[in-house]
């Protein structure tokens, strides 16, 4: 399998600590053979690019619920691109309007997960990823 | 199966739940007899008050209708708070957002992105001011939702504020929420230990209880904060037994200081959930309110009847809601409030049909007080106070799930309290348990959720409306703080703020609430008064 031993940064940016499915996304990342680097609470977005450069990591989990995700997501992908670190894929979650969601895909965002996803579906899209 | 062989095997065979166990794994027994319960059943407002605090309960009069509210700038909350009184609110609940949580300005670089998003942002004297504009302290009490050590800043300005209006603060009436470890989303230790030293956090937050006992009599010192422990996704018996045994935490360590049990236990107030599982809600509530009467009698010695009475707030639980199908949410919390009714609650707060995707709508907002007010006024469930006592199913429960709660705070007192328990993790390994095994549940079916794992409908179109912040709001906030800071006589800050500090550093065991006031009085924003407390110990801020 393609994603096997794939690594993932997962944590929250800015001050929001609602991490209930940030904590479940992650085990059932781990779970399914994934590597989890657990970033936790209280991420800037430079914090989180660098952990990734230097894990050499192959993708990014987010989740938001306070309504910051646009902010956060304009910002991670602009620190991505400057860092020239487009091939790592970013994966986003929580509560998400979902004229938001479209604008987040705009921006290049690989995949957002909104409440009530299954787990089926979380960990197929995210390992069509990595096809 | 195919989905439709499926749907021909339910209408032949019947529709069954998948199984009999309650949320919290209570099996359910097919029917309850005499044989299961034939306890003594003291009157509603007699000890150990299991069936209510008053003889009369909501005949005497109604629950407090006192739904969340806090959003963007001090103005915009303000004009929100007139609104819901005008609709039929009864009481204020006043949240603040995740910076002020966190003793943060709105100019902090890793706070700016949050300013006003889940509360409203408050750091200066006059937000306060501006917060309760027009609002009469005296007549309708408010609920401050700020923990240590930020509520001692929260508190002071709104001290100073009903002085600066004249009001005596013996006619306060209301709560500060106040409760150290499980405000930021339940007991998660990294929100705990990230922005305060610990151990400074609970004494401060003492000290605001031992501030304000004799000052302001009908004012209450703590709420409790068992619903965000619930939130987590934790049993109905954890709830009960983590919230009891940090009472009993606080409670030890206030009489330590030498006060009175009977002085301020009557002014400890707590803050539960109302889940989905009607009955072992009811049951819940009836169980602490018999926990806590026995444990201020028998464990602290309270004499004063009123300490004996367990007070909550209730916000129904929005762990049940769903982005799926949200009409379906107003159903559910109705179903939430009324098992706080029906179990005797002090005040409501119905969760928003449109919680999974932001902040209640005025629309929202609006339902959510209709929902209370059809129970209150249209259902006649008020009419008998604890109407559901006696029967066998529901006077069985609440003994399980007593009994059940008594063993686990036997646990944590064993482990050295609550307190000791969080700080070594052992709190933390529980509620990350508990979330797995949720989020297990909902996976397999095990939990069944109407529109997420049965009756799901896929496509499906978003046709709620969705609140929005004013797009300048941060911007605004950022600039008022900076402005603010530059627009001052500096001299009296920095004297109160050194002041601060030499204490901080030198005596911390005195009561730091008369200084944390002064630096607030001197027009000290929030942040700058935490900072003095960290730079005094020592402690470094993410960044």
């Amino acid at each position: 399998m393609a994603f096997k031993g794939k690594r993932f940064i997962v944590g929250k940016l800015g001050l929001d600590g609602h991490d209930n499915g940030l904590r479940i996304v992650s085990k059932w990342l781990t779970d399914s053979g994934y590597e989890v680097v657990y970033a936790g609470l209280y991420n800037s977005t430079k914090r989180i690019v660098q952990i990734a450069l230097e894990e050499n990591a192959n993708a990014i989990g987010i989740s938001f619920l306070g309504g910051e995700h646009l902010f956060y997501a304009h910002q991670l992908m602009n620190e991505l691109h400057q860092n020239e670190m487009e091939d790592v894929k970013v994966v986003l979650g929580g509560v998400i309007p979902p004229d938001d969601v479209r604008e987040l895909k705009g921006l290049g965002v690989h995949a957002v997960f909104t409440p009530g996803t299954p787990k089926r579906k979380i960990l197929d899209t995210i390992d069509s990823l990595f096809q | 199966m195919s989905q439709k062989e499926e749907k021909m095997s339910t209408y032949l065979e019947g529709e069954r739940v998948p199984h009999f166990r309650s949320l919290s794994g209570i099996e359910y027994k097919e029917v309850y007899r005499r044989s299961e319960w034939n306890g003594e059943l003291p009157d509603p407002g007699e000890y150990p008050f299991t069936r209510g605090i008053h003889p009369d309960m909501y005949r005497g009069r109604l629950w407090t209708r006192r739904q969340q509210s806090g959003f963007g700038t001090p103005e915009e909350s303000n004009e929100r708070i007139k609104y819901l009184l005008k609709v039929g609110q009864t009481g204020i609940n006043m949240d603040a957002d995740v910076g002020t949580k966190l003793g943060l300005d709105p100019d902090y670089p890793l706070a700016q992105a949050d300013v006003g998003l889940q509360g409203t942002s408050l750091s200066t004297y006059e937000d306060m001011r501006v917060l309760y504009k027009d609002i009469p302290l005296d007549q309708v009490s408010s609920t401050l939702i700020i923990n240590p050590p930020y509520s001692a800043v929260i508190m002071a300005q709104y001290l100073l504020l009903a002085k600066e209006r004249g009001i005596p603060w013996e006619k306060l009436i209301g709560t500060i929420m106040n409760c150290a470890l499980t405000q930021l989303i339940g007991p998660t230790y990294q929100a705990q230990i990230s922005f305060f030293p610990i151990d400074l956090t609970v004494k401060i937050g003492l000290d605001v209880m031992e501030y304000m006992v004799p000052r302001s009599p009908r004012w209450n010192i703590v709420n409790i904060n068992a619903y965000n422990v619930r939130e987590t996704g934790v049993s109905a018996p954890q709830e009960v037994a983590f919230s009891m045994s940090l009472a009993a935490d606080y409670i030890r360590r206030l009489t330590k200081r030498g006060l009175e049990v009977d002085s301020f236990a009557r002014r400890m107030a707590f803050f539960s959930a109302a889940h989905i599982d009607l009955f072992e809600e009811v049951a819940k509530l009836r169980a602490m309110r018999r926990i806590w009467a026995r444990m201020l009698k028998e464990k602290f010695g309270a004499k004063n009847e009123k300490s004996l009475w367990f007070r909550t707030a209730i916000q129904t639980s929005a762990l049940p809601l769903t982005a799926q199908q949200p009409l379906n949410n107003i159903v559910r919390a109705t179903i939430q409030t009324l098992a706080a009714v029906l179990a005797g609650t002090q005040s409501i707060h119905t969760t928003g049909y449109d919680e999974a995707y932001s902040l209640p709508t005025e629309e929202s907002h609006k339902l959510s007080i209709r929902t209370q007010q059809v129970i209150a006024y249209e259902t006649k469930v008020v009419n008998s106070a604890d109407p559901l006592g006696g029967s066998y199913l529901v006077e069985s429960l609440t003994d399980q799930i007593e009994e059940q709660s008594l063993e686990l705070m036997k646990l944590i007192e064993d482990k050295g309290g609550f307190i000791q328990c969080f700080k070594e993790g052992w709190v933390e390994e529980q509620v990350n348990e508990a979330r797995y095994k949720m989020a297990e549940a909902i996976e397999t079916g095990d939990h069944p959720v109407v529109g997420v794992n049965i009756f799901r409908e896929e496509e499906e179109d978003l046709k709620i409306n969705i609140f929005r912040h004013a797009t300048d709001m941060q911007a605004k906030r950022i600039r008022y703080v900076q402005e603010y800071r530059k627009n001052r006589n500096e001299e009296p800050v920095k004297r109160a703020l050194e002041n601060l500090y030499d204490l901080v550093r030198r005596k911390p065991e005195v009561n730091l609430f008369e200084p944390i006031m002064e630096a607030v009085e001197a027009r000290a924003t929030l942040q700058e008064i935490c900072d003095a407390m960290r730079r005094a110990t020592d402690f470094v801020i993410p960044s």
